[in-house]
């Protein structure tokens, strides 16, 4: 956010009366871009604030452990909270999801009773674990027992839950209508919702700050692209300058 | 089995539990409700517990351990059966679990982790379940887990008995924390506010939010400094921000000597703190710092005449219904009770384009969300005094949303979408354009008035009411409609509000009306309903009523017929209501019955003066005319004057006979002592009885 404000203030002064009168993009040379880029002063703790914010968020805690003892970053969470939370996320990514659930009861048992939609995505993938096991009895017996009831009292749950239960009526259901229910990506997408939850209840932001920094980076680029040429960033991994185009 | 003596279950469930054959019950995890709920209770059998102990003593040192161990496992899995599962709570209820739950944070030998479980399980019970919070408040939960908040080593314990609490205080069967009356609970209060432990004074935050109601009480916290170390917290984590915030504003609201007094509190330090908090990161901070504001500029009005403060708030909402969740639902009441009854504030709100993006964001989604009934009752609300805001939502798409939200399945969709019609329609440039006073928006409107929910009834009511007063060259549309016999049939309802409203829509239509559709709605109406009416329980219906008739009589001689005829009936029942002295309402709008009535010929004229000075007065008793002269409302006197003069006036044999009677009742000489009457409406009769 820090960057981005800085660059755009700069523009407002290369944005003078002649500039604009003129039909084509005024061009900055990068040596006057790398010239200003160097009057820019970051703090490094704010730098390393945002890479402890960012593994605190995303879980990676042996990383944010060893970051801390050699950058002197104090997380703003207990790390072993993050250890309890990704062993959540991972047994709803391993699929199993009961012991996601009594994780999380044991770590905040007011996540899931004031969270109805999480709580409906868990048994929802409940469900399609064991439609994937081929325990089919079991499965319409858990589909009328427990969802059945979240159906009645919710009917954005209740066409979720007839999506679900679709999936028996196919032989095979991998390429079925709703078949990507089944896929990786969908345990990924409650293993998320899970996470964000857990965070939320800690008082963490669910989501990490640099995504957002360098989706303003973005935005910041594209205004300026109407307005000036100068070196851009186009690989984001590298974050290598690269020469206006004239 | 020791299930029925300690859990008031039903004795054939308990018997039921007790018969599938399961001679391994304690090696063998049963999963079943029945099971788990007989399994602790038998677990409990050998702890003194709550008076349904007994039975068993406690074995060797091993087989305790082991027992506790199994005591733990059976409550972690009743809790994790039953967090987030209504069903599984409804279940365990009937069998009668809360107690058995309950009893096993009261043990004094209980194991740290027992009571963890135990504590979180209560505390499920007590959250989305009506008959579970009254279970849980039975069983006495609240006094222990009060008690394990002391708990002297254990954090676990402690975390999980504040958060039970702060589940049990969070529904509003929940015992309200008397902190007025009562010192050692102000202490305690306090104590809890001071905890280094942040779900300990999070739950502070909540009972606070939860029993502070009374002035007193909110008085009684601010002496005691609580303000200051609510706005202490902000520096924590989020959550206790957010529910300190939410304490702040139950204990602000409607409390101008506490508002005020926060207002200077720490040379405002305070108050920029919250203004700081309507930009936080976190979206639900910015509601409540937007509420706790709203509370205090309310409160107190003079310590917040920052406007840019406000039109902050008013920007700041309207990017929260943007927002998923509770939050976006919540920030268009805000705003509406931002801008509720202000004229400058709604013209801000106005100014930054707030019906359209109001309406955008439903014409974006669907109706089918709690968002849609706020935004609707916000748009209902910036339509009730600007006329610019009205005519924004008739020309926007918005006008279609709001007939189809006119016909929508959901009971609140459509009282809020009436609200909206109301207020538009209190604009005569609309409804001359002829936008609401077609067919389109009048059929789904009386298709109302027959709808099961009588909530949408009144505001459908409220919407015609409107429509009517202003619908003058096209009152055929209603009349069409078949409004009058519902509103008819309305008007004998059982429901004051409802005969109110339908009373208060006949009076509208008939306003002006051509004598043709006069006698249409009387035939309807008929005179005996019409009578019992003026003769109402209620004086508002009453007043209504006589409004009606006099809307019926206005000027058009053939009506007179009807408050004349069949015996006086009308007459006699505002005579009846005149004499009793009732309401000074019911008193204008009869006098201005009389009025008009008066102002026909020599047999409404005579008619007339029987009622104000009959002629077997009781000499005793002085003329309710007379009063009613010496009244201090203007509007009675004006009534009053005009009925006296349209009695005496033209000048004729039989007008001088009516004088020598009123005279006689002391009626002139009082007319003519207010010569010097200071209302300018009386002085227009006034000057004509001279002349």
């Amino acid at each position: 956010m820090f960057l981005s404000r800085i660059v755009l203030r700069d523009l407002d002064s290369i944005d003078s009366p002649a500039a604009s009168m003129a039909s084509s993009k005024k061009l900055v040379t990068r040596d006057e871009w790398e010239r200003k880029l160097r009057d820019v002063k970051i703090r490094k703790e704010d730098m390393n604030r945002l890479v402890m914010n960012f593994l605190v968020t995303e879980g990676f805690v042996d990383a944010a452990d060893k970051f801390r003892v050699e950058s002197g970053t104090q997380p703003d969470i207990d790390l072993a909270t993050i250890t309890d939370r990704m062993e959540v996320k991972r047994a709803v990514q391993s699929g199993n999801v009961q012991e996601a659930i009594e994780k999380i009861n044991d770590l905040n048992p007011t996540i899931l009773d004031t969270n109805p939609q999480l709580y409906f995505h868990l048994q929802q993938q409940k469900l399609i674990e064991l439609i994937r096991a081929g325990k089919i009895n079991e499965a319409l017996e858990f589909a009328q027992e427990e969802l059945a009831p979240r159906g009645e009292e919710n009917q954005v749950f209740l066409e979720e839950i007839e999506k679900t239960v679709a999936l028996l009526v196919f032989e095979d259901i991998k390429n079925c209508p709703y078949g990507e229910l089944l896929d990786v990506s969908q345990r990924l997408k409650t293993a998320s919702e899970v996470n964000a939850a857990i965070l939320t209840s800690q008082s963490h932001e669910k989501d990490p700050k640099l995504p957002s920094l360098l989706k303003m980076l973005i935005w910041t680029q594209n205004q300026l692209d109407e307005k000036a040429a100068y070196p851009r960033i186009n690989n984001f991994s590298t974050a290598a300058l690269e020469d206006p185009a004239i | 089995m020791p299930a029925t003596a300690s859990g008031g279950a039903r004795p054939e469930e308990a018997a039921a539990s007790a018969s599938p054959p399961s001679p391994t019950a304690s090696y063998c995890m049963g999963t079943r409700p029945e099971e788990l709920t007989a399994r602790l209770a038998a677990a409990a059998g050998g702890r003194p517990v709550g008076g349904g102990g007994g039975g068993r003593g406690g074995g060797g040192g091993g087989g305790e351990e082991e027992g506790e161990h199994e005591r733990v496992r059976t409550l972690r899995e009743i809790k994790n059966q039953i967090i987030g599962n209504r069903t599984k709570k409804l279940q365990y209820l009937r069998l009668g679990a809360v107690p058995v739950v309950v009893a096993a944070l009261a043990g004094p030998g209980a194991s740290p982790a027992a009571l963890v479980q135990a504590a979180a399980a209560a505390g499920s019970f007590a959250c989305g379940v009506d008959d579970g919070v009254r279970a849980v408040l039975a069983a006495g939960a609240v006094a222990h887990l009060t008690r394990l908040l002391a708990h002297p080593d254990e954090k676990v314990v402690v975390d999980a008995s504040a958060r039970a609490l702060r589940m049990i205080y969070q529904s509003k069967l929940a015992p309200k924390f008397d902190v007025n009356n009562n010192e050692k609970n102000m202490e305690f209060l306090l104590t809890l506010l001071n905890s280094e432990n942040e779900n300990v004074t999070e739950l502070a935050a909540n009972i606070i939010s939860h029993s502070c109601d009374s002035t007193t009480e909110q008085l009684a916290l601010c002496a005691a400094g609580v303000p200051q170390r609510l706005v202490n917290h902000f520096g924590g984590s989020m959550n206790l921000r957010d529910a300190c915030l939410d304490s702040l504003t139950a204990i602000i609201r409607n409390n101008w000597e506490v508002a005020s007094r926060f207002a200077l509190l720490d040379h405002g330090k305070a108050l920029r703190s919250i203004v700081a908090l309507i930009h936080d990161r976190s979206p639900r901070t910015r509601l409540l710092a937007c509420l706790c504001l709203i509370a205090l500029s309310h409160a107190s009005p003079c310590h917040f005449q920052d406007r840019q403060i406000k039109t902050k708030l008013i920007l700041v909402l309207l990017e929260l219904i943007e927002e998923p969740g509770h939050v976006g639902d919540d920030a268009p009441l805000a705003l509406t009770t931002l801008i509720k009854d202000s004229v400058e504030l709604q013209k801000q709100a106005l100014s930054t384009n707030a019906v359209q993006k109001l309406s955008n964001h439903l014409i974006a989604n669907s109706l089918e969300s709690r968002r849609a009934v706020t935004i609707l009752l916000a748009l209902a609300e910036l339509c009730s005094k600007l006329e610019e805001s009205r005519s924004q939502l008739m020309s926007v798409q918005a006008s279609t949303l709001i007939l189809d939200a006119l016909k929508h399945a959901s009971v609140d969709i459509r009282v809020a979408a009436c609200s909206c019609i109301k207020n538009i329609s209190r604009s005569s440039k609309v409804l001359s354009a002829g936008k609401l006073s077609c067919d389109t928006f009048i059929a789904p409107l009386v298709q109302l008035l027959y709808d099961s929910s009588m909530s949408v009834q009144v505001a459908a009511l409220g919407a015609i009411c409107n429509i009517a007063v202003n619908l003058t060259p096209r009152k055929s549309i209603l009349l069409q409609s078949g409004a009058v016999s519902q509103l008819v049939h309305l008007s004998k309802s059982m429901d004051p509000t409802l005969r109110l409203k339908a009373v208060w829509a006949l009076r509208n239509i008939m306003f002006l009306l051509n004598p043709k559709d006069k006698d249409f709605i009387l035939k309807e109406l008929t005179l005996s309903t019409l009578s019992s009416l003026i003769c109402d329980s209620e004086h508002f219906v009453q007043e209504q009523t006589l409004a009606l008739v006099h809307n019926l009589v206005d000027g058009y001689v053939n009506s007179f017929n009807y408050v004349i005829g069949e015996d006086g009936m009308i007459l006699n029942a505002i005579s009846r209501q005149l004499n009793n002295a009732p309401a000074p309402g019911v008193c204008i709008q009869g006098m201005f019955v009389l009025a008009n009535v008066a102002a026909g010929g020599e047999l409404n004229k005579e008619a007339v003066m029987n009622i104000l000075v009959p002629r077997r007065a009781d000499r005793v008793k002085q003329s309710f005319i007379v009063n009613f002269l010496l009244s201090k409302d203007k509007q009675l006197r004006v009534a009053t004057l005009w009925c006296v003069l349209n009695l005496i006036y033209p000048k004729c044999e039989a007008s001088s006979v009516r004088v020598v009677r009123l005279q006689n009742a002391g009626v002139i000489s009082q007319v003519k002592g207010m010569i010097n009457d200071p209302c300018l409406d009386c002085k227009v009769p006034l000057c004509s009885f001279i002349y």
